[in-house]
């Protein structure tokens, strides 16, 4: 197999300048966005790549030019034209020339609907791969070394079954970081391409995490989360995950399961595996991003501090969420009616740059309703079913419960 | 103007309301319904009703005042637009539409009030109204179950309306106004509303209707159909979708800027919330091929006219957003090649149209976005049409004269239920066939009267009298 044909030089260059520049985050907290990651920064790097992906990603040069903006005139990130989530079903919005293309990842989405398509070569993982592990330990593995005692409990399927989910790759990339073995994946994919866990054995490994004192970290969407509660017999069970156990739970339902609000969901895995709030921590992110946002960010010795004397599960530690990305990512909630951005607390859409997608593109329309609360955000919904579909089923017939393959992402 | 608590609607949200308290107002109903309604003759009746229509279009009317005032914040329509649909509705309710009405689904304008002969000899027909009728209404807009009400109200029928959450406002300012003119007419209506789900109450409710109406999603009708008990009439209206559908060769009889008003007209009536309004126009394209295009743009043209005089109500973010989020995807597709084109008002969600030759049928997300397609043929609009064929009711129609009766065929072959001229697909008259049932046919049972027939004669007419 011959090789693929490099990145243009302008943006490998742009990734790895971009890489010298992360920041160690387990050292900063709280992490400043000034200096390197100031808006001056941020605005000189942001209108560089812009101009990068102006020349070199066609189709976003179509778009941008269709809104009459050339990278000539643009001043400030905000001007930089966002693409639609949905469009990256329908348009390659890359960089890399098709041959050069090693891998893709697929947005979530039913068997019905086309998914949203981000390609990547070896350059863009390995900036993907060291962005979302900078952003992951500074959100839940912040200590320094990291615990060398936590079991990695993955309730996804491996990489090897799932090549085209970024939140798998993710989850593998943390497991190869932590130098955990393969087993730490639970889920598999079954015959439809859906994604499966055993809740039985989750509980199993949850138990043994419990009676070995070895604190558990778990990563783990919310609908697979809601079947393992859900599983029957689950109900009585009660166990006390050992102090240092935390949880990163990501994505929506879609239908798969029945919906469970998070503090809902918080609550019934404080009451059934004894993790703290403080400890359960929610992940934003999705394929046609590099970077992830999370809601909160882990304290080490938070509990000790609190009361040495008791055990992890009484002690209350208030948790203020709001998703807040890396430095390296800037995003505006912007009113729907006028596309202008909105006052604080007022919902809108929510609309992404993210330094990190070198080689796609760096400003991201989601379809993410969200408010903008102090530097976070918090999300209300989707503007759901913005994406035309054929004519099928919009609206006319009731849901269909048939099984979704894919990811939930996002 | 305040309105009195009188209806189960008008009690202060969070009011409790429980099985028993369902059942009991179904009792009261009935009992009033043999004291003040059953008795009363058709021709009273029309009267009565031609009244509350005339009321209603009267500019000092306090209950059309407070529609107008208030109904924006709690309907979402702008007031220009509920003007407009309380105009279209009311003024239809005349004595002679309601007149019309009855012989076109009873064909005898007295069958409600005594026996009357029948074409069959030595046979004389009555009609009867349910008793109790218990309506579950839609939300989208107040039209159908307005006309529900009546035609309840025509057949002496007592009714228990349960209104959408949202979509209580117009019903409940109606029932009020029918109240104002005659107390003892309202005492045989109930309004009330409660949020989706609560079974418990439903349940009640059905097991005490005698015919049992249902308006709103096909879930919402397969729900309530299931429930009710076999005894009792059921008659289930779903989701409906309608389109319009533009003959090459219209423009010899018409200008462009014309065709593009009235197809403006259907848009933004209701805001597009009814099933009647048009999700999208197939547009024929003749020795002209720019006319669809041409079409498109002239709508986009109309529709910003129509905003400057009748604008669209204030939508939530997640509307918008629905809006925003689709535009967005339209305008990358128009700039990344390709034939499709969209025009929007700028600044506002308030309007747009999105012109693609894909002719696959495409539902809107309404609010006055709307599709033009480009078609050889009626055939090949109702090819591409045939995903949602078993739900579409109404074709808005603009095509040559000449045309037109070999198109209706077609259209009605092929499962249309309602044909109109473009401009009037939101303005069913009086007397529509909805979804192509006769809506007051429908409720009445029919008693026979099988006379016995005279000495030496094999057939005759009843006995007079």
């Amino acid at each position: 197999m011959s090789n693929p044909a490099p990145a243009p030089a302008e943006l490998r260059a742009c990734a790895e300048d971009l890489l010298q520049a992360l920041p160690e985050f387990a050292r900063q907290t709280p992490d400043p966005a000034a200096g390197e990651w100031g808006d001056e920064a941020f605005n000189r790097r942001a209108l560089e790549l812009f101009a990068l992906q102006f020349r070199f990603n066609p189709p976003y040069r179509q778009w941008c030019l269709a809104r009459g903006t050339t990278p000539d005139q643009v001043r400030h990130w905000t001007q930089i034209p966002a693409v639609p989530t949905a469009a990256f079903a329908e348009f390659d919005f890359s960089c890399l020339a098709p041959e050069a293309r090693t891998a893709v990842f697929h947005s979530s989405g039913t068997t019905r609907q086309r998914p949203s398509r981000h390609f990547h070569n070896a350059d863009s993982l390995r900036l993907y791969e060291e962005v979302l592990w900078r952003g992951f330990r500074r959100a839940l593995l912040p200590e320094e070394p990291f615990p060398d005692a936590l079991d990695l409990l993955i309730l996804l399927p491996p990489a090897a079954s799932a090549p085209h989910s970024s939140l798998v790759h993710m989850c593998e990339t943390i497991r190869r970081r932590m130098n955990r073995p393969e087993s730490a994946f639970l889920g598999s994919v079954d015959a439809s391409g859906g994604w499966w866990v055993d809740p039985a054995a989750v509980w199993a490994r949850l138990e043994q995490c419990a009676s070995l004192g070895r604190p558990a970290l778990i990563l783990a969407t919310a609908w697979l989360l809601v079947r393992v509660l859900d599983h029957p017999g689950s109900h009585q069970r009660r166990l006390s995950l050992p102090p240092g156990s935390r949880l990163m739970e990501t994505g929506g339902y879609k239908g798969r399961t029945r919906e469970v609000p998070p503090e809902e969901l918080r609550k019934q895995i404080e009451a059934h595996w004894g993790l703290p709030e403080s400890a359960i921590f929610s992940e934003y992110g999705m394929c046609e991003l590099s970077s992830q946002a999370y809601d909160h960010f882990h304290v080490p010795n938070a509990v000790r501090a609190a009361d040495p004397g008791r055990a992890q599960s009484t002690v209350r530690v208030r948790v203020r969420r709001r998703f807040r990305f890396p430095p390296w990512v800037r995003w505006e909630v912007v009113d729907p009616e006028t596309g202008a951005a909105c006052a604080e607390g007022a919902v809108g859409l929510l609309r992404i740059w993210d330094l990190a997608n070198v080689f796609s593109v760096l400003a991201v329309q989601t379809e993410d309703l969200a408010v903008r609360v102090q530097d976070g955000f918090e999300l209300r919904g989707r503007a759901a079913g913005a994406a035309p579909r054929g004519c099928s089923l919009m609206a006319l017939e009731p849901t269909d419960p048939s099984p979704v393959a894919n990811v939930p992402r996002s | 103007m305040s309105l009195p608590s009188y209806f189960l609607v008008d009690l202060p949200e969070g009011a409790p309301l429980t099985p028993q308290l369902v059942a009991d107002a179904c009792h009261t109903l009935r009992r009033n319904r043999e004291l003040y309604l059953a008795h009363r003759t058709t021709s009273q009746l029309i009267g009565l009703l031609a009244e509350l229509g005339r009321n209603w279009l009267q500019p000092d009317d306090p209950f059309r005042q407070r529609a107008l005032q208030e109904g924006p914040a709690h309907t979402g329509f702008s007031r220009a637009t509920l003007e407009r649909g309380l105009d279209a509705f009311f003024g239809g309710l005349t004595e002679s539409n309601l007149r019309r009405l009855l012989r076109q689904d009873l064909g005898d304008e007295s069958v409600l009030d005594a026996f009357q002969p029948a074409p069959e000899p030595s046979r004389r027909v009555r009609a009867l109204g349910p008793r109790l009728l218990v309506q579950v209404a839609a939300g989208n807009l107040p039209d159908p179950t307005l006309l529900s009400i009546i035609l309840g109200l025509l057949v002496r029928s007592a009714q228990f309306v349960k209104c959408a959450s949202e979509g209580s406002f117009l019903p409940r300012l109606f029932g009020h106004s029918l109240r104002a003119l005659d107390p003892k007419l309202a005492a045989c209506l109930e309004l009330a509303v409660w949020p989706g789900g609560r079974h418990d109450l439903e349940d009640v409710l059905l097991r005490e209707g005698d015919c049992v109406v249902v308006t709103g999603e096909d879930a919402t009708v397969a729900s309530v159909r299931a429930r009710t008990p076999v005894t009792a009439r059921f008659l289930g209206y779903g989701h409906r979708v309608s389109f319009g559908f533009i003959a090459a060769g219209v423009l010899h009889e018409l200008s462009l800027e014309t065709l593009a008003d009235r197809a403006a007209a259907d848009v933004t009536a209701w805001d597009q919330w009814g099933c009647l309004s048009p999700h999208l126009f197939y547009v024929q394209t003749g020795a002209d091929q720019q006319f669809p295009s041409q079409f498109a743009a002239a709508l986009a043209a109309a529709l910003e006219r129509w905003e400057t005089r009748q604008p669209r109500g204030p939508l939530r973010p997640e509307r918008a957003a629905l809006i925003a989020a689709r535009r967005d995807l339209y305008a990358v597709r128009a700039a990344c090649g390709g034939t499709t084109r969209i025009w929007n008002s700028a600044g506002s969600t308030a309007w747009t149209v999105v012109y693609e030759e894909e002719p696959d049928f495409q539902l809107s997300c309404l609010d006055r976005f709307v599709y033009v397609k480009p078609v050889t043929s009626l055939a090949r609009a109702l090819q591409a049409a045939e995903p949602v064929r078993l739900h579409v009711s109404t074709v808005g129609l603009a095509a040559p004269a000449a045309q037109q009766a070999t198109l209706a065929e077609e259209l009605a072959a092929w499962g249309v239920r309602r044909i109109c001229p473009l401009g009037q697909m939101q303005r069913p008259p009086l007397t529509w066939h909805h979804d192509g049932r006769p809506a007051l046919g429908d409720l009445v049972t029919w008693i026979d009267w099988e006379c016995e027939a005279p000495t030496g004669q094999t057939s005759a007419g009843p006995p007079s009298g």
